[in-house]
């Protein structure tokens, strides 16, 4: 048989457990995404506080997770830990490091899009007698809504795609397995050609449905 | 010098010039008036080559302009042979399109240096006596950010001047000035109109037209319409179209 | 407290160097790369175009550390014995010039065709319009986000540890594995990550809020 025949079958044999690792990877991002996205939301407000020091602390988290590899967190939380007397699994360890790492990126997010909506906009609800709370649930949350879904579905792929570095601390999960694969087979770099397509298959899928979700809204708006 | 005949061009299905022909001598001003997606802006940007053309010629002093037609049909001119025609049509914009991050007097002397080569020094002098033309030398120095629109489009008109064009093509350029800065305008036009510059004038401003122009062409739907001398065409005896278009720019014009 | 930290602190510094190269080698070569791509995809070339466009997509969906194991078992695939580091280094600055060239190219194209008219009509060519006109605007426009990619390639070159690349991270976990002491040696290496990234972020958000204000 000549190359492509023969990559192809192979290829097709290792389907089943490339198809396994890459339902690992979907589990650790439908466990990670709702917790970034409820620490984001968790942070916002003693982001945008009045007090200062509570502003400052929450400033310090995020530049700290935005200074510092996503991998030497989690590190730290899987080796950490059980010096503490804890012992998470692997996966718990690398969802609570991707979760808390995004969240900090997500709260930005988040208030970048509050903060756009012009101070113009509080100031008309204001004039026409909303007070500051109906204002920011009728004027400015569903404008700012608006601003935030194209940076979150940008974000949120990028949480998928970092799922990738569990494979550091022993989750079976999509990357892991084409290196298992390559060490078990005489396989190659086909093996992670073929894990690409699986991740690209992924996002691109995910990147068309947050698009498509964004001109919903938009109509609707 | 402009001799443009049965001029065609199509945005894919859509015919947007349906055979324009018309021809400008030297030194004569003429006004194109027309309703919007007559085709106007387009023929003047055909003209200078920003866009191209699927019919017809246009000749500036008897070079043709984009393509050539030789024994194998329709030759597409290089960019380079375009470039070098655009250096004598000089263009002004709507939208004034000055670079914002040079100042008023880099952007008129931006053609002169980076296209002809030309001394800084000596581009200095020009475009400082430009602006002075223009009634702008005070300014010189500044962005356009600080230059109200009236002061900007008479920039674009004194960098379009740098390059020493024969004509001199204006895009509807009052149109997007608030009213009580069309005026310093229309008078730099009319100083070059009076130093016998070539042009061909696109506008809304009808009395200005009556005032500036040699001919006038009325334009819609892809064609000439009309064309002759102002009096003649403004004054009552003009087609139904015209007298639509006229009443709808002017309401009062023709009662005056 | 933090004494096996302190012990083993050469060793890591060392490690931190490693990283301070790749990083600037990355960076570099990796924006250099991009900038040419960005703007290939701003030229009329249909071929062009397309090629800059799929290799944007292909590399923008994919995770970095898969590139970079790409990156590691392709030469040998082709029978081509090279140094890990160039291997990896490669594959990161493949990886970043794909986000570089989307940012240069919607920085160029951000540039009002108006300007790109205003400049044809006075007689300039692609390249003076390119050099005079689009680049000056064009880079204001894209220093910010610039300075985010560099901010994540270099905490990118800490993922070059799965594939058995030597820098800090790496360094890091040897000791820990030989010492134990996961939480001082890991807060240190965070603290050292933290001092070689916060001036980009710094930087980085200074250009955000001067850059954002002109025109």
């Amino acid at each position: 048989m000549d190359y492509a025949a023969q990559t192809a079958v192979f290829l097709l044999a290792q389907f089943p457990k490339l198809l396994a690792g890459f339902l690992i990877t979907v589990g650790i991002s439908a466990a990670a995404i709702p917790l970034a996205l409820a620490l984001g939301l968790a942070l916002l407000a003693p982001r945008m506080a009045k007090s200062r020091p509570v502003r400052s602390a929450t400033v310090g988290y995020v530049d700290l997770m935005r200074n510092t590899p996503l991998l030497v967190q989690i590190y730290l939380i899987y080796f950490g830990l059980p010096v503490l007397g804890f012992f998470p699994s692997e996966f718990t360890c690398g969802v609570a490091g991707i979760a808390l790492q995004h969240g900090a990126f997500l709260v930005e997010t988040y208030r970048a899009g509050i903060e756009s909506i012009s101070e113009r906009q509080r100031e008309a609800a204001r004039a026409i007698g909303m007070n500051r709370f109906t204002a920011f649930r009728l004027v400015i949350l569903p404008q700012a809504m608006m601003r935030i879904l194209g940076p979150l579905g940008n974000q949120l792929i990028v949480l998928i795609k970092d799922t990738s570095l569990v494979s550091a601390i022993g989750v079976a999960e999509l990357t892991m397995t084409g290196k298992v694969i390559i060490e078990r087979s005489a396989a190659s770099v086909e093996i992670f050609v073929a894990v690409a397509l699986f991740y690209l298959v992924l996002t691109s899928v995910l990147g068309a449905a947050f698009r498509l979700i964004e001109h919903r809204v938009a109509e609707r708006i | 010098m402009i001799d443009v005949r049965d001029l065609r061009k199509s945005y894919g299905t859509l015919d947007v010039l349906k055979g324009v022909s018309f021809g400008v001598a030297k030194g004569v001003v003429v006004v194109v008036l027309g309703p919007s997606g007559s085709g106007k802006s387009t023929m003047l940007r055909c003209i200078n080559q920003l866009e191209d053309y699927q019919g017809g010629e246009i000749r500036i002093d008897g070079v043709p302009v984009g393509y050539s037609t030789g024994a194998q049909g329709r030759n597409a001119h290089s960019e380079a042979v375009n470039a070098r025609l655009r250096e004598q049509v000089g263009m002004v914009f709507q939208s004034f399109n000055l670079f914002p991050h040079r100042t008023a007097i880099d952007n008129v002397m931006m053609g002169p240096v980076h296209v002809r080569g030309v001394a800084k020094a000596e581009a200095r002098d020009l475009a400082r006596a430009l602006l002075a033309k223009v009634g702008l030398s005070e300014k010189a120095d500044q962005y356009p950010a600080k230059l109200s629109g009236g002061q900007q489009q008479r920039v674009a008109i004194a960098r379009a001047l740098a390059m020493q064009p024969k004509v001199m093509l204006f895009d509807e350029v009052t149109s997007a000035l608030d009213p009580e800065l069309v005026g310093e305008v229309l008078r730099v036009i009319r100083q070059l109109a009076q130093e016998g510059m070539t042009m061909i004038i696109v506008t809304h401003e009808i009395h200005f037209a009556r005032d500036v122009a040699d001919r006038i062409i009325f334009m819609d739907d892809g064609v000439i319409v009309e064309e002759g001398a102002p009096e003649r065409i403004l004054s009552g005896a003009s087609g139904a179209r015209l007298r639509l278009f006229l009443r709808r720019y002017q309401g009062d014009y023709l009662a005056s | 407290m933090f004494n096996v930290l302190l012990g083993n602190l050469p060793y890591l510094l060392q490690g931190a160097l490693v990283t301070l190269w790749l990083s600037v080698a990355v960076v570099g070569l990796g924006t250099l790369l991009g900038v040419g791509m960005g703007i290939l995809a701003t030229t009329r070339s249909r071929v062009a175009q397309t090629v800059v466009t799929g290799y944007i997509f292909v590399l923008r969906g994919i995770p970095v550390l898969v590139v970079m194991f790409l990156g590691y078992y392709a030469f040998p695939a082709f029978g081509l014995r090279v140094n890990i580091y160039v291997a990896v280094g490669l594959a990161q600055i493949v990886y970043l010039g794909a986000f570089v060239a989307e940012i240069t190219r919607s920085a160029i194209l951000s540039i009002p065709a108006g300007q790109i008219a205003a400049a044809r009509s006075l007689g300039m060519r692609r390249p003076a319009i390119l050099r005079q006109v689009i680049l000056p605007q064009a880079t204001r426009i894209a220093i910010a986000p610039l300075l985010n990619s560099a901010l994540t390639a270099v905490k990118q070159t800490s993922y070059a540890s799965v594939v058995g690349v030597w820098e800090l991270t790496y360094a890091a976990r040897e000791i820990v594995e030989r010492t134990l002491a996961a939480f001082q040696i890991f807060i240190g290496v965070m603290a050292i990550y933290f001092l070689i990234c916060y001036p980009l972020s710094l930087a980085a958000r200074w250009s955000e809020n001067r850059l954002s204000f002109s025109h």
